[in-house]
């Protein structure tokens, strides 16, 4: 099959793109036409990788490479390109789809904004950031998308930043985040300085390290690994990097599903597919991964038990299923861990503007306040019902396809990190379970009037609601235990999926378990009683706080850096300015001085003449006579 | 005794067309009736330094016709007494070019209550450069010496012109006495060259030190060139022999002021190079050490101006004497390419000084131009009177933000890269404390300058009148502003076209 739209790919982030420069330029004035602009472009870029996609799902589609040479110092030659394969096909769909879903749904979501226009501009330069991320064919590249990704996250996150809880919202995204990127650059660095010719393309890694040619040592090659993985710990919320991203719902909600649930917090994963030649030759890195995101994954569900901010719950939830796609990684199965990216993708997304339509309709974000919306919102009742279903891992919704591969991946590897995997998959029942009971079921327990206001949100917000439900039922089918397709066309048929009717058995009757474990303590008793918290109040206790994982920073980190920047500021303040007044003041005083023997007698300047020339005389010619 | 033929004259056309325009002007100002405005002496002035413009010009042609058949691009006349090469012509063409900038701004903005006597304004500007212009193109110590004298001659009737003035006056009086003991330094030292040598000729004086005459007489070299370096460092303003320029600058008339930046300085600055690229090169091994001590004093002198005129400029308040003290600092920053060792084929240094200059002649002149429109509305020529500018007159202002940009060394602007080449040169030739100083004073500079900004765009003025700017002042200011600009977007062409045309070697070191 001729490749045609491949080549082209390039023009994906470009139409983002020039919507962001369109409205930034016309600026306030556009609103709903502006939005309607980044939507459009959003669309475009859809249909582009639409058609790449379907361009790619021949059998012997090969990948196109396009690259300029972007920085020329000396011999040092530096590449931007862009690359077409099926994984980076499979990114564009999942991005630019839920891009421009969530576009649409901001149409009604934002609409009574002021700053309609400048949110568009952010999202369209994020969509277009993003697509670059994945369209990069080499890291440096990559990395530069990288960092516009988390500028835009931290300009969303602060999107209403006259509330206080946003602005610190965004300052520790954007802080907590650079930790990792540090990492990153230094793994960059150091594959810069040690890959022949200074390669830093994902081919050139490729035969570097899957040929395990001795180029570069084991101990380096785990040291740029995890450098690596720092940085996807950073992006993906993992622990214990975990802290911005529940912070991070202080955006508006449309962008917690497009950024940090759906996409940028997904790039950590797709960062770890992608150098994964680096990963699978190091064992050590990858089981780092592999305990890294079991430990995240039943962690960030254990504390979504307890949250009463239904923002919050999704985003430990995200956080946890995170963990699942890093576990699956360091079990060796790139293709679980981008069959549950992919199908999460939507999940997740839907379970936000789900969410978002609730609160929309409610006003308010706390699950005590909420219950029997199910009556007043149908779309956006059985919409989250079907995300919540999926995301428990019911079959035959998306969710259970991948954590089963997820999983099945995992006993392969060890049976620690299969028992892991489980409990968590049980916790995630359990918390979606509460959380559905107490939004849609019972009696309203909140403002009685606002209660009698709630209906469904417009068609422009439950359309994309509807689309996503459609992707979460559906999207699991892409690759079953009878049905290997996803795998084999990703990898090129490389890995096999390990079918386990055990591990089947266990993950439906864990999950079954959580979802009837939470009907039994919030579905059932419909009161405001809440039957954990009476019986192990600690329990609750800690989980509510988090583990005590932000204290802890506080505490560790946050107040000795503080003092220690106050410290800094004062010798700035004292020695380094005082430094700087002294100059200052010292060349005034000069001034004045020169003022003062500029006295208007003439023979005052002919004595300063010749008080000079004697000077310089003595000084210079004086000096060899001596 | 070579003499004068009348072929020859073809070489001294522009000389000669200033001198007959000054005669006819001076004498139409007498027979014309007082009714006649006198702009039209200003106008014939114009006229007069263009033509002699075109003839420098046909000269500069004419050499590279010669250098290109092979034959050497310069003339002697008289014995090797004046010399018509590219190192002449060029400095000739900034000379003429920038007095025409200056008469033209002067039209129509010179006060008939100041300035009783216009007509004579206008034409002495014509002698006065056609002595910068004999200093430009001597090859002989007594020819310098005769047309530096016509210049400061003029230069003092020039700063004295406005007669009811007391400041005018004490200027005058300030200029002629260091004018004068200038003067004598510079000619105290030339007895002692020729005493040594046997010769006024540069380049018989070259040669006499060149083999050894200075071995003799090692105090009389150093008493020789001293004095007449001290005497230079007079002229040209260099700390400390700069105290009288503040006053003097106030007390002249703007464009006069102008002048004695641009043209004067410019024309001390061409006899400085004449006397010692020729001369003071000789490289005879136990004689290096006084050469290196006298290029070293250059260098001091050079660091003191930049350093003394920043600093004294910081707290000026009055335009004209800030804009003196930019111009010793400008002075000493011009000397620097001089300073450097050329015996290190450090052939670029001309180019360097030359660029410098141009960009240093375009925002000085355009500078003094808003200063005359800005003054002739509010009567005053201190700072204050730039207060909200932008709102009374916003291309001015736009232009003498320009300007100032240039002046204060900021890219885009012939400023800018004149420093910057000058820059490169002292590093390339690993001077690197007269390069920090450079830097250093840029950099305190830039308080200096943005007092201009500060007052012009964040002050509101007294008054909400609209500056009224008259086409010929405009018209200046605007050449100026983007001749800055071309100089900061178009460096490469000047330099290489200047580097092009001088050489070290035929337009100094040939007999």
């Amino acid at each position: 099959m001729d490749i045609v739209f491949s080549q082209y790919a390039w023009f994906a982030p470009l139409f983002p793109l020039a919507a962001f420069a369109v409205l930034t330029a016309m600026g306030r004035g556009l609103r709903t036409t502006g939005a309607w602009v980044a939507t459009i472009a959003s669309l475009l870029s859809f249909v582009l990788s639409l058609l790449i996609a379907i361009e790619r799902l021949g059998d012997s589609a090969e990948d196109y490479t396009g690259r300029i040479e972007w920085l020329r110092a000396g011999s040092i030659v530096l590449h931007a390109g862009y690359e077409v394969t099926n994984l980076t096909a499979l990114m564009l769909i999942i991005v630019t789809l839920v891009a421009l879903l969530v576009n649409i749904y901001s149409l009604g979501y934002m609409k009574d904004d002021e700053r309609i226009s400048v949110f568009f501009g952010y999202v369209a330069l994020f969509t277009a950031s993003m697509l670059g991320l994945v369209l990069a064919d080499n890291l440096l590249t990559l990395y530069i998308c990288w960092e516009l990704v988390g500028v835009c996250s931290f300009l969303l996150i602060g999107f209403w930043f006259r509330k206080p809880e946003a602005r610190a919202a965004a300052k520790k995204a954007f802080i907590v985040t650079r930790i990792g990127d540090l990492g990153l650059l230094i793994a960059i660095l150091l594959l810069y300085w040690n890959m022949p010719n200074h390669e830093l393309d994902f081919t050139s890694f490729y035969n570097v390290f899957h040929s395990q040619s001795g180029l570069i040592s084991t101990s380096l090659t785990t040291l740029i690994a995890l450098l690596i993985f720092l940085g996807a710990v950073g992006k993906s919320g993992q622990f214990p990097l975990h802290v911005w991203l529940p912070d991070a719902m202080e955006g508006p909600t449309p962008i917690s599903a497009l950024i940090h649930a759906a996409t940028m917090v997904a790039a950590g994963v797709y960062l770890v597919v992608r150098t994964f030649d680096i990963f699978a030759a190091s064992d050590a890195a990858l089981t780092t991964v592999a305990v890294v995101g079991a430990f995240t994954a039943i962690f960030a569900a254990s504390v979504g038990l307890a949250q009463n901010d239904i923002k919050r719950i999704l985003a430990y939830s995200t956080v946890s299923q995170l963990g699942y796609m890093m576990l699956a990684l360091g079990a060796g199965s790139t293709t679980a861990g981008m069959f549950h990216l992919f199908t999460h993708a939507f999940f997740k997304a839907l379970l936000f503007l789900a969410a978002g339509s609730v609160i929309h309709a409610v006003h308010t974000q706390d699950i005590r306040e909420m219950g029997g919306l199910g009556r007043r919102m149908k779309i956006t009742a059985w919409t989250f019902g079907i995300g919540a279903l999926a995301l428990s891992g019911i079959p035959p919704f998306a969710g259970f396809w991948s954590k089963d591969a997820v999983l099945a991946a995992a006993l392969d590897d060890s049976p620690w990190l299969f028992a892991v995997g489980l409990a968590a998959a049980f916790f995630t029942a359990l918390y979606m379970a509460r959380l559905f009971f107490l939004v849609f079921m019972g009696k309203a327990r909140g403002d009685a009037r606002a209660y009698a206001h709630a209906k469904e949100s417009p068609l422009v917000m439950t359309l994309p609601l509807l689309v996503l439900a459609v992707f979460s039922v559906a999207a699991g089918f892409v690759e079953t235990p009878w049905n290997e397709w996803l795998g084999s066309w990703l990898t090129d048929g490389e890995e096999k999926g390990s079918f386990s009717s055990m591990v089947v058995i266990s993950s439906i009757g864990a999950s079954l378990l959580g979802l009837y474990l939470g009907w039994l303590f919030y579905g059932r008793t419909s009161a405001g009683r809440n039957p954990v918290a009476e019986r192990l109040p600690w329990l609750t206790r800690l989980l509510e706080r988090k583990y005590y994982v932000d204290e802890l920073y506080e505490l560790a980190f946050v107040r000795p850096l503080a003092k220690l920047g106050r410290g800094l500021s004062r010798f700035d303040e004292a020695v380094v300015d005082g430094a700087v007044r002294l100059v200052g003041s010292s060349v005034q005083a000069a001034g004045k001085l020169n003022t003062r023997l500029q006295s208007g007698q003439v023979q005052a300047y002919a004595l300063y003449g010749v008080l000079g020339a004697v000077i310089l005389i003595l000084a210079i010619a004086g000096r060899r006579f001596w | 005794m070579q003499t004068l033929t009348w072929s020859e004259t073809w070489y001294l056309a522009p000389e000669i067309v200033l001198a007959a325009f000054t005669l006819v002007l001076a004498i139409a100002d007498l027979v014309l009736p007082g009714r006649i405005n006198r702009d039209l002496i200003g106008w014939g002035a114009v006229l007069g330094l263009l033509t002699a413009g075109v003839f420098v010009g046909w000269h500069i042609h004419d050499l590279g016709v010669w250098d290109s058949a092979g034959r050497d691009p310069y003339y002697n006349l008289l014995d090797g007494s004046y010399r018509v090469d590219d190192f002449g012509n060029l400095l000739k063409l900034v000379f003429l070019g920038a007095a025409a900038l200056i008469v033209l701004a002067s039209l129509g903005t010179l006060k008939k209550e100041e300035i009783p006597i216009k007509g004579e304004f206008y034409y002495l500007v014509l002698p006065a450069v056609l002595g910068a212009m004999v200093m430009a193109s001597s090859g002989d110590l007594i020819t310098l010496f005769v047309g530096m004298e016509l210049l400061s001659i003029t230069s003092y009737v020039l700063v004295g012109i406005r007669k009811s003035s007391g400041l005018s006056g004490e200027a005058a009086f300030k200029y002629v006495v260091t004018g004068g003991t200038a003067s004598a330094f510079v000619l105290y030292g030339m007895s002692f060259l020729y005493g040594v040598t046997g010769s006024t000729r540069l380049f018989d004086i070259g040669q006499a030190l060149q083999s050894g005459a200075v071995g003799d007489y090692k105090a009389m070299v150093y008493a020789a060139f001293f004095l007449i370096i001290v005497g230079f460092a007079l002229k040209l303003a260099l700390a400390p022999f700069h105290a009288w320029a503040p006053d003097v600058y106030q007390g002249a008339p703007t464009p006069v002021t102008s002048f004695l930046g641009v043209v004067a300085k410019g024309a001390a600055f061409a006899m400085l190079y004449r006397i010692f690229m020729n001369s003071a090169l000789f490289a005879v091994s136990d004689n290096a050490q006084v050469r290196d001590d006298l290029y070293l004093a250059l260098a001091v002198l050079a660091a003191a101006a930049m350093i003394v005129g920043t600093v004294g400029a910081l707290r000026q308040q009055n335009v004209k004497r800030l804009l003196a003290l930019s111009g010793v600092a400008n002075a000493g920053i011009l000397l620097i390419p001089l300073t450097l060792d050329v015996t290190n084929l450090h052939s670029s240094l001309f180019s360097e000084f030359f660029y410098y200059l141009l960009a240093y002649v375009f925002m000085n002149v355009g500078a003094f131009a808003v200063l005359t429109a800005v003054s002739r509305e509010s009567g005053s020529e201190e700072l204050s009177a730039f207060a909200g500018l932008y709102h009374r007159a916003p291309w001015t202002a736009g232009a003498m933000t320009v300007l100032v940009c240039s002046l204060a060394g900021l890219p885009v602007t012939g400023g800018f890269f004149g420093k910057l080449f000058i820059l490169f040169g002292a590093v390339q030739n690993k001077v690197i404390w007269l390069a920090a100083i450079l830097l250093a004073t840029t950099v305190t500079s830039y308080y200096v300058y943005f007092k201009f900004i500060r007052q012009m765009y964040m002050r509101g003025g007294e008054s909400e009148k609209q500056v009224r700017v008259p086409p010929a002042v405009g018209f200046v200011i605007w050449l100026s502003a983007l001749a800055s600009v071309a100089l900061g977007v178009l460096p490469k062409p000047i330099l290489e076209w200047v580097n092009d045309l001088f050489s070290v070697t035929k337009d100094f070191l040939a007999p």
